[in-house]
């Protein structure tokens, strides 16, 4: 008789067989009381199923908008790093590199030309100090002479001393001789004189020789001190600068390391991103689904009410055949009608399915 | 200035997650939540793209897609279905009302990006 009721008291149809062995008013009130309890049952699926689905679209949907906040918090913030990271570059190029395009330099080139600058003036305080040492030696070698000057001058005053020896002598002999040595006396007194200047002279000339030695010899520790220091501070700058332009070097290469890194730790991130968007669409997905369960839910409060439309039926004395009949038929159409309401179909977060006309 | 796409879905966040995808590509995007509203929005505008949802309240998007192409100035612009609807038949309707192309929900980013450029 019906795909929904095989058996019943239905009247327009035959009398099912397990329905003949009870009486038709025994009959009439199970049905009665079947149609109340379905109802019932029904309705009180749909009061209890109905607020939780729309608690579940709620709080779907509450979720989803903090995460469309906290995608689009993140996304500017890789934005901006990735904005940073090429300023840094760009800083560090300018810094480092000049402009590359128009000097066609790099920074291994401007390294080159600074270590090539040190070194020309390393080389040229070398010199210096070369031509410093053999100063030194010349001061060295006047130093020397003026020693042998002096000793020369001890040897004049001891000549002058003996030539006055001898003029004293002389005037002696002079003494002696009378009025025979009376020019003698002149002659010797000359030369004491002669001998008292030259030892005078040579006092001053020794004077003078002993001041110039030490003069030298101040010299030539100074010109000692300037070319050892010359040659040192000249060797220290170069290690400095040396040492600087490989920190600098390094730092380049840091730089560009962690802007690398920055690079792909944004690239990696955008990735994500993309998945975070895929996957956010689920919010519309479950909505779309609960809008469907809701109507579904529709579905069996309009089952309840047609079970409720028995129960008036039958109360109202219609005979059980077209209640059952027009129960079978509302159960029906709601059957037929379900199937058009399931939008989602996919089980899965999985990019859909393109195609182009 | 970029190109102009309207995007056109019930869903908040299908909407912004369409935005976010093709504002990032350096697109000007406008909005609109369902088909009565997309009319609306697009009235005086050069659209270059319009991207529809199917099931919106008020006009679905097989509807919307019909009545811009019966308008001069929508009659050659690329319009993309973007739905959970799969159905070989609801495809069908969604082209002989003139609809350019049709994605299934979820859409990934780098797919969307690829689908706009090749029919802009």
């Amino acid at each position: 008789m019906s795909r929904w009721f095989s058996s019943g008291p239905a009247s327009a149809g035959p009398e099912p067989a397990e329905a003949t062995s009870a009486p038709a008013g025994e009959h009439r009130e199970a049905l009665l009381r079947l149609a109340a309890c379905e109802a019932r049952m029904l309705e009180g699926q749909v009061n209890f199923l109905t607020p939780e689905l729309l608690q579940v679209d709620s709080l779907v949907r509450e979720a989803a908008g903090t995460l469309e906040d906290a995608l689009k918090t993140l996304d500017r913030s890789v934005q901006h790093q990735h904005l940073l990271a090429g300023e840094i570059q760009a800083a560090m190029q300018s810094t480092l590199e000049g402009d590359a395009d128009a000097s066609g330099s790099t920074f291994d080139a401007m390294s080159a030309t600074i270590m090539g600058t040190l070194d020309g003036f390393v080389n040229h305080i070398t010199e210096i100090s070369q031509s410093t040492v053999q100063l030194a030696d010349q001061v060295n070698d006047i130093r020397e002479r003026s020693f042998r000057m002096e000793t020369m001058l001890g040897e004049l005053s001891e000549i002058a001393g003996r030539t006055h020896l001898l003029s004293l002598n002389a005037s002696i002999e002079a003494a002696h001789a009378r009025q025979f040595g009376a020019g003698f006396a002149v002659v010797a007194g000359e030369v004491s004189k002669l001998a008292d200047r030259s030892t005078a002279l040579s006092n001053t000339i020794q004077e003078q020789v002993v001041g110039t030695r030490q003069a030298l010899e101040r010299t030539d520790a100074h010109v000692k001190a300037i070319a050892s220091q010359d040659m040192n501070v000249a060797l220290a700058s170069r290690g400095e600068s040396e040492a600087l332009v490989m920190s600098l070097r390094t730092s380049n290469w840091v730089v560009k390391d962690l802007v690398a890194q920055l690079e792909e730790n944004a690239r990696r991130v955008t990735e994500q991103v993309g998945h975070v968007v895929r996957s956010l669409q689920f919010e519309d997905l479950v909505h779309q689904t609960l809008m469907a369960c809701l109507k579904e839910l529709g579905n069996l409060l309009e089952q309840s009410q047609a079970w409720k439309a028995l129960e008036v039926r039958l109360k109202a004395g219609e005979p059980e055949g077209p209640a059952l009949a027009a129960l079978e038929a509302t159960l029906g159409q709601i059957e037929a009608a379900r199937v058009q309401f399931r939008a989602v179909k996919s089980g899965s977060l999985a990019a859909g399915e393109v195609d182009l006309f | 200035m970029g190109r102009l796409i309207l995007t056109v879905d019930d869903s908040s966040t299908m909407r912004q997650m369409i935005t976010f995808t093709l504002k990032g590509a350096g697109f000007d995007v406008l909005e609109a939540g369902d088909g009565v509203e997309a009319l609306g929005v697009a009235a005086g505008k050069k659209l270059d793209l319009i991207i529809t949802d199917v099931n919106m309240p008020r006009m679905d998007g097989i509807t919307l897609v019909q009545r811009l192409r019966a308008l001069p100035e929508f009659k050659f612009t690329p319009i993309l279905v973007l739905t959970t609807e799969s159905d070989a038949s609801m495809k069908q309707k969604g082209k002989e009302a003139g609809a350019t192309g049709w994605i299934v929900k979820p859409f990934s980013p780098e797919k969307l990006l690829d689908v706009v450029n090749k029919v802009l």
